[in-house]
């Protein structure tokens, strides 16, 4: 490639000073780690709201304890707090901004930026990214967004507040008190959303050009790892579904800063200006619609990198290939499709007719065959493997029920009949933590216990790992199940105080719903105190990535799982460049325990040594993978 | 994709004339919208002259994409990435004008087929 | 380390990376575009006003497609000349593009302007219907004589000092009171001081005091007394007006604030601990909050806490002497009654509202909303029109300029008529509800005499705006032509605004879709920019190189074109 050597990417061989190698660096791994630790402080901050709200849900009357508001200044509590207690607006604050945080701050960056970042080009064989720059400015961008949104909580006008879906028109008159509206939390959050839509589409550019142009030679379509195919369809969901909310974003921006009317409807009122001054003729339904264009796609981005740690792990660690690896990849692809047309389903209540709804039925309906055709394939791996129950296994073991739980929960809400009575109760947030937290979280823990000796060279501790694992696994059901009971008793999602106001006091009366409220309105404190639970253990899982780092055991191979992946052929930690050979590939990903190979992994480069000559390794794309 | 040198002069020549087709193209939408004799369907703006206006861009369009962009012989693969995009872009038109243009009904307006319809407020149901 | 297929293409693919990674991009691109007419489509399907069908001028966008159209062919020219090695040609062709791009923004710049300087005016008044017209025009120039709000005839003095658009909120402020809460009216303090400028004191109106917290703690003085004593004054009553002075009093009032509730928070929390640790009460906080025991120790506490509180006042207020008229802008009061106005940042105006007419030469009168809204309600559109403001009011001269256009347009309306009759055609609503700019131009040079407008629409002598008359370049033109002059009272004002997104939602998605647009032509103006100034070294070092990087930048030029060429039609034609 004699052109090429003309390429003007800095020689790495020499030093990098510190500035370019940990700050602005454009080494895919180091953006990787970059990521994946601003995503983590990202996640914790969201967290830590989310206990505040919890606090305020179980505790209404109680000012918020000691351990929780440290952190605020007095000047804030002041502003903010009702004498210590959380007040209706800085619920619905922390509400929206946690939302916004966990999905567009913490776990798809965590997911897709950060494992993808990492993991994907070891996976295919590339020394890099297709565009380094553009990685790096894809991270910058997404470090600025989340900042300038979070930013927001120390303005007046307090951060946005109109739920991470931002529906106007609550949103597009909200902090209208401001009278520079770029210093509205309500607009910042806009501002931060268009820049994290560039830093997604910036990345998604890159991963599928990397996918598609760098595989390293043999790494034909069927034999890539189905962790590669589930970044690759991730970066066409972002790619596509995207650029809509881009629009509605900045519309919304529009209106609230030009005073344009897109999604606000005619004669708009409000108790403190009277009618707005605004032209109406706008229509919230259209923000809805193109919100939830990327909204439900973007579910399936945060879902599918941790679908595809796991089915990276469960092979490694029952040391057997991967069951039904073409349906998977073929399911994958398909779901990413579908994903595109299912998602007015979270607008059954918005006023739709009957037919399209039936429609919006039908396609969600049809979404859960590739989803349980992915998880029956991967539970069935488990099926007469030698399973070894390492730290990474303990996780993604623990995956397969918990997202079982989230996605079946899922079914009653895509029938617009039966969701006539769960839309916007606890059964909702029930069902998609399920999905997110014990479900995806899981499945990136278990990543990260699995590629945390890659990347430094070190197992974490076991012992740490178990103190994290079992008290989370509880807490989280603990936490969540109990939202599904209160969500059908009829919580609706928004109360801040827990549903007291809707108590039916006395056994007789007729209120009915009063009754179930008042039956489960107990659980709130349970929930509460599981989430504080859930909270204090993560501290070992802290520990264990600090600790570890510097004291951990070991490891004594550069493929310490004795794992088939191109990733584990790489040194330890990979330098700039990543690999030391040209690496080819000979077979698929997941050949472990073929009775004609004397150990039970056979790597994908390791250059097959019997007397059949292998067949000799190409570029062009090869659909009969199976190895001669 | 034009490599070769003579390829590339042959291909000017194309673009030169594409170039003048749109031109042409693009006075004929403005007559259309502007000239009385070309005034299609009813007088002043109506359906008919968005469908001209809008085919004639649609033509426009593809020639740009086939000959500038070189989509008359490109790889499988940019088709499959813009065919996705424009697909896309379709569910998205497509469905959020589906949407709206399925009202709920509220049952059957010359019969009380005991329906809710707020037009029509019911006064025997409540006895 | 190298990135492989920078420059040559991958076999199997047949691609280099960047190629892949435009058409990515372009997809994407599709989508977000598709998301705004998305938009687009669904916002004109179901507007609850009359879209405004070919509301732009047409020239300068036509010009802008020939010119987009042209850098598309010129770009490929630049591309094909360096796959000839043909530096020269390259740079020829690539300037040309990028002349072609400036020429593109100066054009959009200048349409823009005269939107933002083209006043709309929804009239309030009486009428059957809801919509009762709409005034187009531009606003003409006032300053305030005697008291009064006084039109500036001069044009050359429209921009000096204390000369205004006629479209304001004159209020003749006695006092001002501002939250203390809120740290962001700044902008309103630093207007309104301009305003006063020497002549006017603004003035503290009575001391702001806030008890010292340490002598609250450990003097053992009453609040009161507290109060008197020299260490509680901020400022003084008679203190001038400032941001300093403000900042201050707010500085003040956010620690005595945050003082306050930290010790009622504390009091809330020990409560707590109480009926938890000593009362062992263990019920759910919602209960433990109905109980009698807990209602008496919360009255107990608030005896104990009241001394202690700091208490300083949230609101201050400024006397202005003598009364000073304040020049504002509609969009910063969103509520106003004849006493008093409120900004948007809460700050309270008191004194007297002045007649603040919107005075402005009118270009245009449409009812077309009017009509749509008779119809709807089964009411004779001409009859909803014919009580409307516009028809009815007399203006100082004690006639009504607009009522003969409008009787003009009545004439020419009946010769249109008459005419498309004769076709088998009827007239649109265009042309029955709207009077528009160049009608008025040609009425106006026929005195506003319906007959002879009958008769010149007859002979086919009417003015009508060609396509190609430059005077009509970007719409009405104010300096070329006259317009009727109208008054609008304040009452009679519904919703204003110049031309700009906030107008309705077609120049909402106009302003957006040609913005996004616009900084897409910049964009790519720029790359294309950084290949031809900078470009010469990847040439030498490898022409192919800077060849597909060239094709890559076409590629999304020619994607901008594309776009452009459906905005055109579906935002000047349709």
């Amino acid at each position: 490639m004699s052109a090429d050597s003309q390429d003007h990417h800095e020689d790495h061989d020499h030093v990098l000073p510190f500035w370019k190698k940990y700050i602005f660096s454009t080494d895919h791994k180091t953006i990787g780690i970059q990521y994946g630790l601003s995503a983590g402080a990202f996640l914790l901050f969201g967290f830590f709201l989310m206990i505040v709200m919890r606090w305020s849900i179980a505790y209404p009357h109680e000012p918020i304890p000691g351990y929780l508001s440290w952190i605020f200044t007095d000047g804030w509590k002041a502003r903010w707090l009702d004498d210590g207690m959380v007040t209706g607006e800085t619920y619905n604050m922390f509400g929206a901004m946690h939302g916004t945080i966990m999905v567009f701050l913490g776990v798809v960056p965590l997911g897709f930026a950060a494992f993808g970042n990492y993991v994907t080009p070891l996976q295919i064989g590339a020394p890099d990214m297709a565009f380094p720059k553009l990685n790096m400015a894809s991270y910058w961008a997404y470090l600025a967004g989340g900042l300038i949104m979070c930013m927001s909580f120390f303005m007046e006008s307090g951060a946005a507040k109109s739920g991470w879906t931002n529906y106007s028109p609550l949103a597009g008159y909200a902090d209208r008190q401001i009278v520079n509206q770029f210093l509205a939390g309500q607009t910042q959050w806009l501002i931060g959303l268009v820049l994290l839509i560039t830093s997604s589409l910036l990345g998604s550019v890159n991963f599928v050009t990397t996918i598609i142009q760098l595989r390293a030679k043999g790494l034909t379509w069927m034999r890539l790892p189905f962790f590669v195919w589930a970044m690759l369809v991730t970066g066409f969901l972002l790619l596509l579904a995207f650029p809509p909310l881009e629009a509605a974003g900045i519309m919304q921006l529009m209106d609230r800063v030009t005073g344009s009317s897109f999604f606000m409807p005619s004669g708009l009122f409000s108790k403190e200006d009277g009618v707005l001054d605004i032209s109406g003729s706008g229509s919230p339904l259209l923000f809805q619609h193109l919100f939830w264009f990327l909204g439900h796609p973007e579910v399936y981005v945060l879902l599918l990198p941790a679908i595809a740690c796991v089915a990276e792990i469960i092979p490694c660690n029952t040391r057997k290939p991967l069951w039904g690896y073409k349906p998977m990849v073929w399911s994958i692809v398909a779901l990413g499709f579908l994903s595109f047309v299912v998602w007015a389903h979270h607008m059954y209540l918005t006023g739709m007719g009957p037919v399209i709804s039936t429609f919006f039925q039908t396609t969600t309906i049809l979404i859960s065959v590739p989803s349980v055709i992915l998880l029956t394939s991967m539970i069935i791996s488990l099926w007469g493997g030698s399973i070894r129950f390492t730290m990474p296994m303990i996780w993604a073991a623990a995956f397969l029920p918990m997202f079982g739980i989230g996605g079946l929960t899922g079914l009653p809400l895509a029938f617009n009949l039966a969701d006539l009575h769960l839309h916007d109760t606890y059964y909702v947030i029930g069902h998609f933590h399920y999905v997110v937290a014990p479900g995806i979280l899981f499945g990136l823990f278990a990543g990260v216990y699995h590629w945390y000796p890659k990347m430094t060279g070190r197992f974490m501790d076991n012992f740490l790992g178990h103190l994290h694992f079992w008290p989370s696994l509880i807490c989280m059901n603990l936490l969540f199940f109990p939202m599904l009971t209160q969500g059908m008793a009829g919580f609706h999602r928004r109360w801040y105080n827990g549903g007291e106001g809707y108590i039916e006091k006395g056994t007789e009366g007729i209120n009915v719903f009063g009754q179930t409220v008042a039956e489960n309105i107990s659980l709130n404190e349970v929930m509460t105190g599981a989430a504080i639970g859930l909270a204090i253990f993560q501290l070992p899982f802290l520990i264990n990535m600090v600790v570890s780092y510097f004291w951990g055991k070991k490891i004594t191979s550069d493929n310490p799982w004795d794992a088939t992946t191109l990733e584990w052929a790489t040194p330890t930690p990979p330098g700039h460049g990543n690999f030391t050979f040209d690496p080819a590939i000979y077979r698929g990903p997941y050949e472990y325990s073929r009775p004609d190979h004397d150990k039970d992994f056979f790597p994908q480069w390791e250059e097959p040594k019997r007397s059949i000559p292998a067949e000799e390794p190409s570029e062009k794309p090869d659909k009969e993978t199976t190895e001669a | 994709m034009a490599g070769s040198i003579e390829e590339v002069k042959k291909a000017k020549k194309l673009f030169m004339f594409i170039g003048l087709l749109l031109f042409f193209f693009t006075i004929v939408t403005v007559m259309v919208a502007s000239v009385e004799w070309l005034d299609f369907g009813g007088h002043g703006f109506d359906a008919v002259d968005a469908t001209i206006g809008l085919a004639i861009a649609t033509f426009k369009a593809s020639l740009v994409m086939l000959i500038f962009m070189h989509l008359n012989h490109e790889r499988p693969l940019i088709y499959l990435f813009f065919g996705l995009g424009l697909l896309m872009a379709f569910f998205c038109m497509w469905l959020i004008g589906w949407s709206k243009s399925d009202p709920i009904q509220f049952g059957n307006p010359n019969s009380s087929d005991g329906f809710y319809n707020p037009d029509k407020p019911s006064t025997e149901s409540h006895h | 380390m190298e990135i492989p297929f920078i420059v040559n293409a991958r076999k199997d693919t047949g691609l280099f990376n960047s190629k892949v990674g435009i058409w990515l991009f372009l997809a994407s691109e599709v989508t977000l575009f598709g998301g705004l007419f998305s938009g687009y489509l669904f916002l004109r399907l179901y507007a609850d006003y009359p879209w405004p069908e070919r509301a732009l001028p047409v020239l300068p966008g036509l010009i802008n497609t020939f010119v987009l159209i042209g850098s598309s062919v010129t770009v490929v020219f630049a591309w094909a000349a360096l796959k000839m090695r043909e530096w020269r040609k390259f740079q020829i062709y690539m300037a040309i593009t990028l002349l072609c791009a400036a020429l593109f923004m100066v054009l959009k710049g200048i349409e823009y302007n005269a939107k933002f300087h083209h006043q709309a005016v929804q009239i309030e008044g009486p009428g059957p219907v809801q919509g009762k017209g709409i005034i187009e025009g531009h606003v003409h120039y006032a300053e305030i004589k005697d008291g009064k709000l006084t039109e500036v005839k001069d044009k050359d003095r429209y921009h000096d000092e204390g000369v205004f658009p006629a479209n304001r909120i004159l209020i003749k402020a006695s006092e001002l009171t501002f939250v203390l809460k809120r740290p962001t009216h700044e902008a309103y303090v630093k207007e309104i001081l301009k305003q006063a400028g020497d002549d006017y004191k603004i003035t503290l109106a009575k001391d702001y005091r806030v008890p010292d917290e340490d002598e609250l703690h450990e003097g053992g003085k009453n609040r009161v007394q507290l109060l008197a004593s020299g260490k509680a004054l901020v400022a003084d009553a008679g203190s001038e007006l400032s941001i300093d002075l403000l900042e201050e009093m707010e500085d003040s009032f956010l620690e005595a604030r945050s003082h306050d509730k930290d010790i009622r928070t504390d009091f809330l929390a020990a409560s707590w601990d109480w009926i938890r640790d000593e009362k062992g009460d263990d019920d759910l906080s919602t209960y433990v909050v109905e109980k009698d025991i807990w209602k008496e120790r919360r009255k107990e506490d608030a005896k104990k806490f009241g001394p202690l509180m700091l208490s300083a006042p949230g609101e201050v207020t400024f006397k202005v002497d003598p009364p000073l008229i304040l020049v504002m802008k509609p969009g910063d009061i969103p509520q106003f009654s004849k006493e008093q106005v409120k900004f948007r940042d809460d700050t309270v105006v008191k004194g007297e509202v002045l007649p603040s007419p919107i005075i402005m030469g009118v270009d245009a009168i449409d009812f077309r909303h009017t009509a749509m809204r008779a119809e709807a309600e089964g009411i004779e559109p001409m009859k909803a029109i014919e009580v409307s403001w516009i028809l009815t009011h007399t203006d100082s001269h004690g006639g009504n300029d607009l009522k003969k256009a409008w009787n003009c347009h009545m004439a020419w309306l009946k010769y249109q008529t008459e005419r498309l009759e004769k076709e088998g055609r009827v007239p649109s609503d265009n042309d029955k509800y709207r009077v528009n700019w160049d009608e008025m131009v040609a009425y106006q040079k026929l005195d506003l005499d319906p007959e002879a407008v009958y008769k010149a629409a007859g002979e086919d002598a009417l003015y009508h705006s060609s396509l190609f008359d430059l005077k009509g370049f970007a719409g009405a033109n104010h300096n070329e032509f006259d317009f009727p002059h109208v008054e609008i009272p304040r009452e009679n004002v519904g919703f204003e605004s110049t031309l700009t997104p906030k107008w309705n939602t077609y120049y909402a998605i106009y302003f957006t879709i040609t913005g996004l647009h616009g900084l897409h032509v910049i964009g790519g103006a720029l790359v294309l920019g950084y290949y031809l100034f900078f470009g010469r070294k990847m040439y030498d070092s490898n022409p192919e190189w800077l060849a597909n990087r060239v094709e890559v930048g076409g590629l999304f030029w020619h994607f901008v074109d594309l776009v452009w060429i459906f905005l055109f039609p579906i935002l000047y034609l349709m």
